[in-house]
């Protein structure tokens, strides 16, 4: 079952709505697959202080069709060296299903939250039962969370992680 | 309640009678593609989770086409290695230069209808064409390497009924940008898009990969074409053999669509998406202000025998303007053969065009980049900002005819006049 109840701590890093794929990290990356070389290349170009600055249990914090465009799972290495966590209003297919994969916590929100959220702010987030806590503002808020098959994934610490006990066995 | 073409691969893939809209499975794909740009990563991956053979090696292919021919020493050793791994854990279909994965599986006739492929690459759904399922993965590919499995959630399809013929000028890619006009991303995400109708007869096995491998930049989870008679020819004469009868292969007459959009191939016109998103289209009538120095055409959506063919016949006996750089690519080595024997290659040339070998590379920048200011014109799939190089480089994405008539004149260029010029001509 999933792990209830633990919350993260971060700040609030904003960005708009159709951040694609190819501005969280740039295609000429294409071949680095290796996540301590691409945390350094997350958002780079769309503001180079977020991977500079960035640190675990924050928040990418965007509005709808996050990720859009290429399939690349190179964002998601970089999210999940980083150890931020995604709040958006919407994330296409591809993307939603990298983030779950490589154990990147994720939760969807509808503008109303997005909209208590200012860049900067203070976040606790418990993802496994939607809770945001807008530490700043002293805001509490409440989304869906993630349906139980896909946190198990996630709190595993991805797709493999998730599998590797049947492999193994 | 019937089934849709993806419920009824969906269900088989997953040892079911039926699957319903929604539900998560596990399916077993029948294909698993990767190119060398990730296949070394992923095998390094499973490793380290313990995993020393694959599930499926002869389900598995792998293919160097992204840096082709290879230019820089990292790349060297990349394909060294991937072709040293393809040996030891014995992968089933390994292709070293000889084309761009996609439209190649088909040529190889290694995709049936009604096959699932996973792919590590976004324009997977290209596959689509000859009616089987094919949806990229990314990075999950690794676990389809080492498990045979992958989760899915069974996708709600888009009917998109094709009706009529294009007139001359017009061509699948304009059939692909006008269903974005109609289908925004909201709408398209987790669904796939399936084209069906009397219209869809009217297009080749390559123009439906143009029209399926383009559903990603629609939105969409993949894009799929019904099976007719002239995709069963196809595939025999590429040697796939043990085929399905269609109606076993095609939506029931009473499957559920989360909706239906029809579209008159005979009422489109050129089309151009314009920067900085695949979905953002316009009129090329519209874009003739819009002055190119560089053309392009090829990719794995776009680099197939017609595409060249209609390129050429509009560049035959013309010249590229002095001022625009205009790169050909074949989407594989039997396209670029194919070019040879017909003379095009020949003509193309002489109108001032530069072939290269069969390659994905401009498409992600990997060769023939853009510097700040330049703007391009092209067939590939994605014209997001520094997807060429410079981050102030402009790309727009059209069909081969409008990327040709736009060479010749120095901006982007409506076709209609050039085509049925050469059409006026080859009669």
């Amino acid at each position: 079952m999933s792990a209830v109840g633990k919350s993260t701590s971060g700040r609030a890093w904003k960005f708009s709505s159709d951040i694609s794929s190819d501005q969280l990290i740039s295609a000429r990356h294409v071949f680095e697959f290796d996540p301590r070389m691409l945390r350094h290349h997350l958002l780079a170009e769309v503001r180079p202080e977020f991977a500079q600055q960035a640190q675990p249990g924050d928040v990418i914090v965007a509005g709808r069709n996050f990720a859009h465009g290429s399939n690349h799972s190179h964002p998601f290495l970089a999210m999940k060296a980083l150890g931020v966590g995604l709040l958006v209003r919407s994330l296409s297919r591809g993307p939603f299903r990298l983030a779950i994969f490589m154990g990147v916590p994720v939760l969807m929100a509808g503008s109303d939250v997005l909209d208590a959220i200012d860049d900067g702010d203070q976040l606790e987030i418990d993802f496994s039962r939607g809770a945001i806590f807008n530490a700043t503002s002293g805001k509490q808020m409440q989304v869906e969370p993630l349906a139980p098959f896909l946190q198990d994934i996630v709190n595993a610490g991805g797709g493999l992680e998730f599998v590797k006990s049947q492999l193994v066995s | 309640m019937g089934a849709t073409m993806t419920q009824k691969i969906l269900a088989r893939t997953s040892g079911r009678e039926s699957v319903q809209h929604g539900e998560i499975i596990w399916a077993s794909p029948d294909l698993v593609t990767a190119p060398e740009v990730s296949f070394s990563a992923y095998i390094k991956r499973i490793r380290e989770i313990g995993v020393t053979k694959l599930a499926h090696p002869e389900r598995v292919a792998v293919i160097i086409d992204h840096e082709v021919p290879v230019h820089s020493v990292a790349g060297a050793e990349r394909n060294k290695l991937t072709r040293q791994l393809a040996q030891e854990w014995s992968v089933g279909h390994f292709f070293d230069g000889v084309g761009i994965t996609h439209p190649l599986m088909v040529e190889q006739g290694l995709v049936a209808p009604g096959m699932f492929a996973a792919g590590a690459d976004s324009h997977a759904p290209g596959l689509g064409a000859v009616g089987a399922l094919s949806v990229p993965f990314g990075f999950e590919v690794s676990m389809v390497l080492a498990t045979g499995q992958i989760w899915m959630k069974v996708p709600e399809t888009i009917r998109v009924r094709l009706h009529g013929a294009c007139r001359p000028g017009v061509a699948a890619r304009d059939i692909v940008l006008a269903t974005m006009q109609q289908l925004d991303d909201e709408v398209t995400s987790y669904r796939v898009i399936e084209y069906q109708g009397e219209g869809l007869s009217t297009l080749s096995v390559p123009e439906r990969m143009t029209i399926c491998g383009l559903c990603v930049d629609a939105g969409a989870k993949s894009g799929i074409a019904a099976v007719d008679q002239r995709c069963i020819d196809y595939l025999s004469a590429h040697g796939v053999v043990d085929q399905q009868a269609p109606e076993l292969i095609n939506s029931d007459a009473d499957a559920e669509y989360a909706m239906t959009i029809d579209i008159d191939l005979s009422t489109l016109t050129p089309r151009v998406s314009i920067p900085p998103s695949p979905n953002h289209v316009r009129e090329a009538q519209a874009m003739s202000g819009i002055v190119i120095q560089h053309a392009y055409i090829g990719s794995c959506v776009s680099g197939s025998i017609e595409d060249i063919r209609s390129a050429a016949a509009i560049l035959r006996g013309r010249k590229v303007h002095a001022d625009v750089n205009l790169l050909v690519i074949p989407a594989t080595q039997q396209v670029f053969q194919q070019a040879l024997q017909e003379g095009l290659l020949t003509e193309l040339t002489a109108a001032g065009a530069t072939i290269s070998p069969s390659t994905c590379g401009p498409c992600f920048g990997g060769i023939a980049q853009l510097t700040a200011g330049e703007r391009r014109i092209s067939t590939s799939t994605r014209n997001d900002p520094g997807r060429m190089g410079s981050n102030e480089a402009e790309i727009f994405l059209a069909s081969a005819m409008t990327v040709a008539a736009s060479a010749i004149t120095g901006h982007i260029t409506d076709p209609r006049a050039y085509a049925a010029s050469a059409e006026g001509g080859a009669s």
